[in-house]
């Protein structure tokens, strides 16, 4: 409970930091407010003057002075009203834009643990509905000042006119706000509960028509129609109580002014019979009533959407407020380009979750040396190579660079260094010719080119019909999986790090063609030091020694024929692989 | 009509009055079973407006007849205050009742709807379904209802109301003060024109909003889904600045609409006072003159409201209703899709087990050359078959035929001597079953999935099926055993896990053939072998059709059929084909020497 609150101060302090930039506008906004509810409140009180001193008395030039009036009030209150709303909405875009922006960046600079753990739909809901829970209180903030001073002054002006009258309005007026308040809490539930129901559905039509060929294929449609009028009746239920809600809630709002208008009528007629008010009041006190619903029904609604706002809050500066693990050292240097020798020294090393994957781990790479780890899933290789380029910090023990402790290094130049391909390829939704310049992004085409080639891709871009220039990803051109890896293999070698690695990275590209970018991987292994993390042998040939790993630690190393004889653990782990391998070689590059 | 709806633009378009008029005729059809209730609510709604609409003309009573009335005549004003809220109460009822009834009607209407558009999309051919993309079906149960759903939710009572009071004012101050009431309807059409203005306008900027939005949030998504090569590229500050010029776009549009409507409110609060300055300036001329009592004015200036408000209201609901009328437009032109597989008067259902007989069968997909070519062959009862060939060959395409997913063109395929078109769809499915090459699961837990193949299978018969294919150490180690939830696509399992399932599904189905697409992705070693075990028990016994993309696979099988650019170039046992020297020859040739290259790499 305390740590709610917490989060919730956090997320109020949060938007007012976020507001404090557009303070100006803030300033502005209010005091177009002021004269806005100074204009408002003198329209009703200018019509009863014209009715009580000029209509009622029979003097028309009066009546038409006052309406004169009244006329230029009324373009002060419009250009004060547009200003007001203008600053509003824009104060709270802004925050809006700037609190987005902000999330953005430090996500991406926030470390590989946090991102392990975190999942990308709540992240997407951080920068996306949080922030409009937010936008939503800061847009009210301001209209409410105004609001409020319009509530203040009216009731101001009914006491001054008649006590009587102002008490029913006060005893009847507020009303609204328990009922707006009350009703946006009531309908927040049911209306997230309804959008989940309407998730729900949707998730059933996607799925049956993702799967139709099952459906078809077992006759199975009834099946399908009946999960879908049970979500179809779970959202009648929530629309229906929603309904409900409104039902109690609407017709309310419209009685409430409605009933302070009869008391008006009557009270106020009676008062105007015995002389205590003249008939105009009456036209301004039935205006003020009107005056009062929408400021009202906003408060509650500010009330209401508040405390959502601030747990909103809360979650972002949460976010924020998590230091990226990764960051550099006090005193880091720049990690000059050498000769790429490499040492893991006594690392120990586990995941968030508790377990320890690397024990004492001591492994050396001379100079321009070629190693493959090998081992079976889960011993530790893959974290071996994210380990390298500082993705993660060891537990223990320490990662020297050219005798360099990769820690006293700065991060952007230990990783300009340290290239990596990683097992699953993610490309951006971009160029070909810009993804492969990812790390170099005024590379030459000609250089992109040469890097293409290399990794073999060259061929099957110069076929598509925008060559290096065709858009891939969700919206764009949908490329194989083996394409897609040769994409990233060209892309680390455009960014010519002194040390390459290479995880699992050509998994899924056709036996045929790996062969032939064998040969380009061996090439590009020649000026620099190499980790190769694969299955098939022919690509752990590739390597000059191999690397067994077991339970966090290297049990064996050699050359591949060495290991060959000398290992039993080794020729299990290799004929796992190569069982898959040959049962897979008939099997063409099919797109993903 | 068939497939004309899918040219249908985005939601926002404009239906032709012609279009409309249709849409309307077609629509009060389909309300026929709720038209009473509905016709009852609009009733209800009319009564309550009257209500509403009642209380300036009170006022107007209470003030002239009571207070200003000489001598004055404090009963009238006691009477009148008593009627006003009598009628205020009333109205408070009479909403209640409205909304209730109005949104009962809507939600039913709407759920109808709902299974309605679905059981019809299920019953459509799998043409339909590979010609469609899956996001615009899928938007027709989603955005388009919603669309609707918005409209019965809170536009429908609202559009009727508005209309029905901006008509009531209009009169009622007509039979109040003609004279006057024309001075004040000199005013609505600026109100009008404004609106319109409005509508337009930010309907123009909103479209752009949400497609800001959408870019903003999909560089935002590819930004956290890509961070990790983010990060080891060292890109961080260019992602953040490609992120920084999508989300001030989303900025700048959204300010654009607000730019737009503080021209607009303002312009109507100016009009407000206009209107009251209008009424007291000419009214005041009137009373002087004796013609207009001081009450009517006031009644003027309250009923000013519900002239301009209503105005407001109807061109922010125009909208809606539009919207609402091109989705309803679209789920019809579905609902008129026909299925290309039906089945036919008279129907017969298929013999237990029989020979597959494929005869002189060419196919072309809709607008596209043959696929396949004046096919022919048989495949015996318990017999295994293997198709093989190049991608694309049509080997994939002779297996959709072979369980009816689509019907040849030329030629027919028959199973035990009746041609699958004569077959009732129940029998087929039944006798003939088609297990894809990735298992796909839906959500729900693993027995839910393996239900699927025959829905009224009861647990015991699951526990049969899985015993069959020796699976229940296998699935008894899993969280929660069978009742496993295997979430959305079966993501919680891997790909091994998924195949499985999808075997133990068709074992429940005991179909008479098995037609198997095999899976060509990888497994890892030790789920590649319980797989392949789990599936040679499924076969065994029945007539299995297999689309090989392993060779090691075909020629286990008793005779393997080669597919070549659409025709049957060779048929035969593996040793018959080997022999032959002919495509099957060439193909494996190939295959054994790149299994030996890998082995002595």
């Amino acid at each position: 409970m305390d740590s709610e609150r917490a989060a919730r101060r956090a997320g109020w302090k949060l938007m007012f930091e976020a507001t404090r930039p557009q303070a100006r506008w803030v300033a502005s906004g209010i005091g177009a407010g002021f004269v806005w509810t100074a204009a408002k409140v003198t329209v009703p009180l200018l019509a009863a003057a014209a009715i009580n001193l000029g209509m009622e008395k029979g003097r028309s030039d009066v009546t038409l002075r006052f309406v004169g009036l009244m006329l230029a009030v009324g373009v002060v209150q419009a250009v004060c009203t547009g200003w007001r709303r203008y600053s509003a909405f824009r104060i709270a875009l802004r925050v809006e834009t700037d609190l987005r922006q902000r999330l953005f960046a430090h996500l991406q600079r926030l470390h590989f643990a946090f991102h392990d753990e975190a999942q990308t739909g709540q992240l997407m809901a951080r920068a996306n509905t949080d922030i409009q829970q937010i936008h939503m209180v800061v847009i009210l903030l301001p209209l409410t000042v105004a609001a409020t001073l319009t509530m203040i002054t009216v009731i101001g002006i009914l006491l001054y006119y008649s006590v009587g009258l102002a008490l029913i309005v006060l005893g009847l007026m507020p009303l609204l706000l328990v009922a707006a308040s009350r009703f946006s809490r009531k309908i927040q539930p049911i209306n997230l509960a309804l959008q989940e129901e309407l998730g729900d559905l949707s998730g059933v039509v996607e799925e049956s028509v993702s799967g139709v060929r099952v459906i078809k294929g077992f006759g199975s449609e009834k099946t399908q129609v009946k999960a879908l009028e049970h979500e179809a009746d779970a959202v009648l239920d929530n629309a229906l109580a929603a309904s409900r809600l409104r039902a109690l809630f609407l017709p309310l709002v419209d009685f409430i002014p409605t009933l302070a208008l009869v008391a008006i009528l009557w009270y106020g007629g009676h008062q105007v019979l015995n002389g205590q008010l003249q008939i105009g009041d009456l036209v301004a006190f039935n205006a003020f009533v009107l005056m009062l619903i929408w400021p009202l029904r906003m408060l509650g609604m500010l009330l209401a959407s508040a405390s959502r706002a601030s747990s909103a809050g809360g979650r972002i500066q949460e976010i924020l407020s998590t230091d990226p693990a990764i960051a550099d050292r006090p005193g880091a240097r720049d990690l000059v380009r050498g000769v790429g020798a490499i040492r893991f020294d006594n690392v120990s090393f586990g995941y968030a979750d508790g377990s320890t994957v690397l024990d004492g781990f001591d492994l050396e790479i001379a100079a321009g040396e070629s190693v493959a780890l090998v081992g079976s899933t889960g011993c530790g290789k893959t974290t071996v190579a994210r380990l390298l380029p500082r993705f993660y910090d060891v537990r223990e023990g320490r990662i020297l660079i050219d005798g360099v402790d990769v820690r006293d290094a700065t991060v952007a130049s230990l990783r300009r260094n340290v290239g990596i391909v990683f097992d699953d390829t993610f490309l951006f939704s971009d160029s070909i010719r810009e993804n492969i310049a990812s790390a170099e992004p005024d590379a030459s085409i000609e250089a992109v080119r040469r890097a293409a080639t290399l990794a073999g891709a060259d061929e099957f871009i110069d076929e598509l019909a925008d060559g290096y220039d065709t858009v891939i990803g969700e919206h764009g051109y949908s490329l194989s999986g083996g394409q897609r890896q040769r994409i990233a293999i060209a892309r680390a070698i455009l960014a010519d790090p002194q040390i390459l690695i290479l995880d699992d990275a050509t998994s899924a590209v056709d036996p045929a063609k790996e062969h032939e970018i064998r040969a380009a991987l061996e090439e590009v292994m020649i000026s620099r030091t190499t980790l190769i993390i694969a299955h098939r042998p022919a690509t752990i040939a590739l390597a000059d020694r191999v690397v067994l790993i077991d339970g966090g630690r290297v049990v064996a190393e050699g050359s591949h024929e060495f290991l060959l004889e000398s290992s039993a653990h080794y020729r299990q782990v290799l004929a796992h692989a190569q069982e898959t391998e040959a049962a897979d070689s008939g099997t063409a590059e099919v797109p993903a | 009509m068939r497939g004309a709806w899918v040219e249908g633009g985005p939601a926002d378009e404009e239906l032709d009055r012609e279009q409309a008029r249709g849409l309307m005729r077609r629509l009060w059809k389909d309300l026929a079973p709720y038209r009473g209730r509905l016709l009852f609510a609009i009733a209800l709604l009319v009564a309550q407006t009257s209500a509403l609409l009642a209380g300036p003309w009170l006022l107007a009573i209470g003030i002239d007849d009571g207070i200003l009335a000489s001598p004055p005549n404090p009963g009238v004003l006691n009477l009148v205050a008593a009627i006003y809220l009598g009628l205020a109460l009333a109205s408070v009822v009479l909403g209640v009742f409205v909304i209730r009834q109005v949104a009962l009607v809507g939600e039913t209407f709407l759920r109808d709807l709902r299974t309605r558009v679905f059981r019809h999309l299920m019953s459509l051919g799998l043409d339909f379904f590979e010609r469609e993309k899956t996001g615009k079906l899928v938007s027709r149960m989603t955005a388009d209802i919603d669309a609707l759903q918005e409209l019965v939710a809170v536009g429908l009572v609202a559009f009727v109301q508005n209309g029905l009071i901006f008509v009531g004012a209009v009169i009622l101050i007509f039979l109040l003060n003609w004279q006057l009431a024309l001075f004040v309807l000199l005013l609505v059409p600026p109100v009008i024109v404004a609106s319109r203005w409005f509508r337009n306008r930010s309907n123009r900027a909103y479209l752009e909003v949400r497609e800001r939005v959408a870019t903003n949030l999909a560089t935002l998504q590819e930004g956290l889904a890509g961070v990790r090569v983010v990060q080891a590229f060292g890109r961080e500050g260019a992602f953040t600045k490609r992120f920084s010029k999508t989300n001030e776009a989303q900025y700048h549009a959204n300010l654009q609409t607000v730019r737009i409507s503080v021209r607009y409110f303002p312009f109507m609060e100016l009009i407000g006072v206009i209107g009251i300055a209008m009424i007291i300036g000419i009214g005041g001329g009137f009373v002087e003159r004796g013609t207009v009592e001081v009450g009517v004015i006031l009644a003027f200036v309250l009923y000013l409201n519900n002239l301009f408000e209503p105005i407001q209201q109807l061109s922010q609901l125009y909208d809606t209703v539009q919207k609402a009328g091109a989705a309803l437009h679209k789920l019809f032109e579905l609902l008129d899709t026909e299925s290309s597989i039906v089945e036919r008067a008279g129907a017969v259902d298929l013999a237990r087990s029989g020979a597959f007989s494929v005869d002189e069968v060419s196919f072309a997909y809709t607008g596209s050359d043959y696929v396949l070519r004046d096919v022919s062959l048989t495949v015996g009862a318990g017999e295994r078959l293997a198709l093989v060939g190049a991608t694309g060959a049509g080997k994939s395409t002779l297996a959709k035929l072979l369980v009816r997913f689509y019907d040849p063109d030329i030629g027919s395929i028959s199973f035990g001597g009746i041609d699958l078109r004569d077959a009732t769809l129940a029998s087929l499915r039944e006798r003939i079953v088609v297990v894809p090459q990735e298992g796909f699961l839906f959500a729900g837990t693993i027995r839910d999935n393996i239900r699927l193949g025959r829905a009224e299978a009861s647990d015991a018969d699951i526990d049969a099926a899985i015993d069959a294919l020796d699976l229940t150490d296998r699935f008894a180690a899993m969280p929660e055993g069978v009742d496993t939830e295997v979430r959305e696509r079966g993501s919680r399992l891997s790909g091994g896990e998924r195949q499985l399932v999808s075997l133990v599904r068709a074992a429940l189905a005991d179909p008479s053939v098995l037609v198997l697409d095999e899976a060509t992705s990888n497994l890892d070693p030790g789920t590649e072998m319980v797989v392949e075990r789990a599936l040679e028990r499924l076969m065994g016994g029945r007539t299995v059709i297999v689309v090989a993309h392993r060779l090691s696979t075909a020629a286990r099988c008793d005779r393997i059929a080669v597919i070549d650019n659409g025709r049957l170039a060779e048929i035969g046992t593996h040793a018959e084909l080997i022999s032959q020297r002919g495509h099957y020859e060439r193909l494996f040739a190939a295959w054994t020497s790149g299994v030996t290259m890998s082995r002595t790499a």
